[in-house]
């Protein structure tokens, strides 16, 4: 979990410097990490840094696959250079959502029963997996790709069986929590196979 | 000034933050839950962005989630209201290392200002009193104990972080500290994730008066007058109204001006306000400092004309304030209700459902801040705060004569309200005389208020 590292060049250190070092270690484990520790836990936060000197001290919680809330978020320095070129595009994200994003499922049902969508699990940018094409087949709960909260993917998932249908979003764009993203269509016989991983 | 802003609040104040930013110029999206789909902010913002479920966990209160919503839409700021990630420091600190800014204080500001108890002392060694109390938080229930006979029965018990009387106990004796701690503890554990508590003398018949105050990044600020929020129920503020009626006016000066003066000495940056408890005497003792814009903030735009929302973002901005002390003129009175869907026959029951009709009040110096609508599902997922009717008029005896009547043209069909506790309120002698304290509502009961005022009218 907590990882502590000089930025600097280890070998040029003195005797001196590496006691300050040691000196330095102690303290920043006494003093600083359980209020680090305290702060990500009350935060909600995936991750956090801080700077003192030439220290660095970084916290990050474990992953969570299914992209809970808790799921870890990028630290401070790493969502500034993955901030999406397409933040200048905010109308994509600003559009009305369908109102079917709502109950996904429930309206997909509703609907025809042969057809699912794949909603986003986060606000963020969806990364669609690279691998699936149009009419491969996949299962209820096969990852489809991610959306990318803040440098940390959540997953997208097949909400049914059957076989991957038309991109509602394109790679790379900002997309709202529950928005609908791919179309998954029913197969109409029995026999799935996968081939979709999950 | 921001070119664009992330609304990450819901209700009346997304709606209340929404206006302002409109009359800066300033575009605004509104980041809300599944829940709040159909709310008004999301209906007349030009942007809205779904941020989560209803759960204000993975919603509102979900700073990855935020901050995601407030890059992928390309703003450059973030209003957090009141309440969920307003007072978070944490959250404040992230938001500007993604080069965002944080409407409301500095994290470090708000860092400073994070422990009650904290707060309490360096306010105190800049000037103000503060009520006599435990020394640092309860170690144990020994330490308690012995503090409570230090200070002398009775005490209060309050938890060092969270608000809205969570985890909050009065105690006479040594045996009810006793029982109180266990339950307090649990009550602040579960409700703000620290379950530290300290202890407070007890100032039976107080009133509860606070100062706004406006500090701007380069150390200039203004107090902006006092608010009494006497009339509570439970801790829990319904009725605000300024100038207090407790204190004259030399009294209400000297507080606010020593407020203003130990609040800018103590580093405090942004719109906040400093509560204090007053008791029969006359003697104001300094509780705490709320970092964020507060519910009934309106109160005092009534009496100064000043946007508070548009000075707090102008302040994040860097802007300087652009008016001193003397600037700033107070002119009659105001009250605000503060609406609840809440059932005052049923001990407040929160009720949530479709609201079927509607109807706001109007008239000179009637306000109605809400986010109801004919035809609105007010969602159960959240506080119960369905708007604040504020009236103002030169002098308070035409202020709640205009309250009643606002009060009465208000229609909410639907669900219940709490109208009904206002209404008893303006018939009431110890609010008409201007002599509410913080505990009557409790210790009469607000039954016996009801009955009162189905008696008399």
């Amino acid at each position: 979990m907590p990882e502590s590292q000089p930025s600097d060049v280890r070998s040029e250190r003195g005797p001196d410097e590496r006691a300050a070092d040691h000196a330095a270690i102690d303290r920043l484990a006494a003093e600083l990490l359980p209020s680090l520790v305290a702060k990500l836990g009350a935060t909600g936060l995936g991750e956090l840094e801080v700077r003192e000197g030439s220290w660095r001290v970084r916290l990050r919680r474990p992953a969570e696959p299914s992209g809970g809330p808790g799921g870890p978020a990028a630290g401070a320095s790493s969502g500034r250079s993955r901030r999406n070129p397409d933040a200048d595009r905010p109308e994509r994200a600003g559009e009305r959502p369908l109102r079917s994003a709502h109950h996904p499922l429930e309206t997909v049902t509703a609907r025809t029963e042969s057809r699912g969508v794949a909603t986003s699990p986060a606000v963020g940018i969806y990364r669609p997996r690279t691998d699936l094409t149009v009419g491969d087949r996949v299962r209820a709960g096969d990852r489809l790709g991610a959306v990318d909260m803040l440098g940390v993917a959540q997953e997208v998932v097949a909400p049914i069986d059957g076989i991957v249908g038309a991109s509602l979003v394109e790679s790379g764009d900002a997309v709202e929590y529950g928005q609908e993203l791919l179309a998954i269509e029913l197969v109409p016989s029995a026999g799935v196979s996968t081939n979709g991983t999950s | 000034m921001f070119r664009k802003v992330l609304i990450a609040n819901r209700g009346e104040i997304a709606l209340r933050i929404l206006r302002a930013c409109r009359a800066l110029g300033v575009e605004a999206v509104v980041a809300y839950s599944e829940a709040d789909r159909e709310s008004l902010a999301v209906q007349l913002a030009d942007e809205a962005i779904c941020i989560g479920p209803a759960d204000a966990k993975r919603s509102y209160l979900s700073a990855p989630a935020v901050i995601s919503a407030a890059l992928v839409t390309g703003c450059d700021a973030i209003h957090p209201g009141y309440g969920f990630l307003s007072e978070d420091e944490g959250f404040a600190e992230v938001v500007a290392a993604h080069d965002l800014t944080f409407i409301g204080p500095p994290a470090g500001v708000l860092e400073r200002f994070a422990s009650k108890a904290g707060t309490r002392e360096l306010l105190n060694a800049h000037g103000l009193p503060t009520i006599p109390g435990s020394v640092g938080m309860l170690r144990d229930d020994l330490h308690a104990l012995s503090e409570a006979e230090r200070i002398g029965y009775p005490v209060l018990i309050k938890p060092s972080a969270g608000g809205g009387g969570k985890g909050m106990r009065m105690v006479r004796t040594p045996r009810e500290l006793e029982s109180a701690l266990r339950v307090c503890r649990s009550e602040a554990k579960a409700a703000f994730g620290d379950d530290s508590l300290y202890l407070e003398k007890w100032l039976d018949e107080n009133r509860h008066v606070e100062v706004q105050v406006a500090i701007d990044r380069y150390g200039h600020g203004v107090h902006l007058g006092e608010r009494d929020c006497s009339v509570q129920r439970r801790h829990q503020k319904i009725l605000e109204e300024a100038p207090t009626p407790a204190l004259d006016d030399a009294a209400r000066a000297e507080l606010a001006a020593r407020a203003i003066r130990a609040a800018v000495a103590a580093g405090y940056e942004n719109v906040g306000t400093l509560e204090f408890l007053v008791d029969r005497n006359g003697d104001a003792y300094f509780i705490e400092i709320n970092c964020r814009i507060q519910v009934e903030h309106p109160v005092t735009e009534a009496l100064t004309g000043i946007d508070l929302v548009a000075t707090q973002m102008r302040i994040a901005a860097g802007e300087p304030l652009g008016f001193s002390q003397a600037d700033v003129t107070f002119t009659g009175h105001a009250i605000e209700f503060r609406i609840n869907a809440e059932d005052p026959d049923h001990e407040f029951r929160p009720d949530a459902g479709r609201i079927e009709r509607y109807l706001a009040p109007g008239g000179p110096g009637v306000r109605m801040d809400s986010h109801l609508y004919s035809g609105y599902e007010v969602p159960p997922y959240y506080d119960s705060l369905l708007g604040k009717l504020i009236v103002w008029a030169p002098d308070r005896a035409t202020a709640i004569a205009r309250g009643r009547v606002a009060l009465e043209e208000l229609v909410i069909d639907g669900l219940v309200t709490n109208v009904a506790i206002h209404q008893a309120l303006l018939t009431s002698d110890s609010f008409l005389e201007g002599k509410m304290t913080t505990n009557l509502l409790d210790r009469v009961g607000s039954a016996a208020f009801l009955a009162a005022a189905a008696r008399a009218s």
